[in-house]
């Protein structure tokens, strides 16, 4: 059985800076059960682009829920901690 | 204005997009309907510590981008976890879940638990085992 559930998310954050921010931060996550879910992350300029693909609906709900949560934490801390005079730096 | 968006593609090529009506409350809160305790935990008391906190508001009181961008995706997840739920339950063959058979579940439950705290275990010990 092939990865034939797919979802892609969008997700505009303010600014470019701030959409490789989450980027980075979502990359590292390990996938248990690669063969029954994967996950692409990718940015165009101020957007995050998630792309998921699953074995079923079951654990596309799953992988997509738990993700969707990591990039709300991220928007929160972002939110809280990110200054505006960090902000304007040009490197992550 | 901060807008996520999702589409879904399903083994069956069905496609189904997901946008967000900023005017709508559902896109207006962080507290999710199908994220944190269920209501059956939260009813029988517990405190939902984890809780979702409000978004943040500038010092003018008014909600900030990112705080709105929360809500709205916090909105966007609800829609798409019971959008892929009731995938789930077509896939099983099953009607999705109405509220009289969600009761039922509830009072199953209730009264598992209560035989518990009344001692059975919910086996038959007749053999003395």
């Amino acid at each position: 059985m092939g990865l034939d559930h797919s979802l892609k998310l969008q997700i505009p954050f303010e600014n470019a800076r701030q959409a490789a921010i989450a980027k980075e931060v979502l990359r590292p996550d390990p996938i248990l059960k690669p063969q029954d879910f994967q996950v692409d992350y990718t940015t165009d300029q101020n957007v995050l682009r998630v792309n998921f693909q699953s074995i079923d609906e079951r654990v596309l709900r799953v992988g997509v829920s738990s993700v969707i949560d990591s990039i709300k934490t991220i928007i929160e801390t972002i939110d809280e901690l990110d200054t505006p005079s960090i902000s304007t730096g040009s490197t992550i | 204005m901060l807008l996520p968006t999702a589409k879904y593609c399903g083994s069956d090529a069905e496609t189904v997009k997901f946008e967000v009506n900023p005017a709508d409350a559902r896109y207006q809160t962080t507290d999710g309907r199908t994220t944190g305790a269920s209501p059956y935990v939260l009813n029988a008391g517990q405190v939902d510590r984890d809780r979702p906190s409000e978004p943040r508001r500038d010092a003018n009181g008014k909600i900030t981008a990112l705080g709105e961008l929360r809500t709205r995706l916090t909105g966007l997840q609800d829609d798409i976890n019971e959008f892929l739920t009731q995938r789930m339950e077509l896939a099983k063959g099953k009607k999705p879940k109405l509220q009289g058979n969600q009761a039922k579940q509830e009072e199953r439950i209730e009264n598992e638990i209560k035989e518990l705290l009344d001692g059975g275990d919910g086996e038959d010990d007749a053999d003395g085992l």
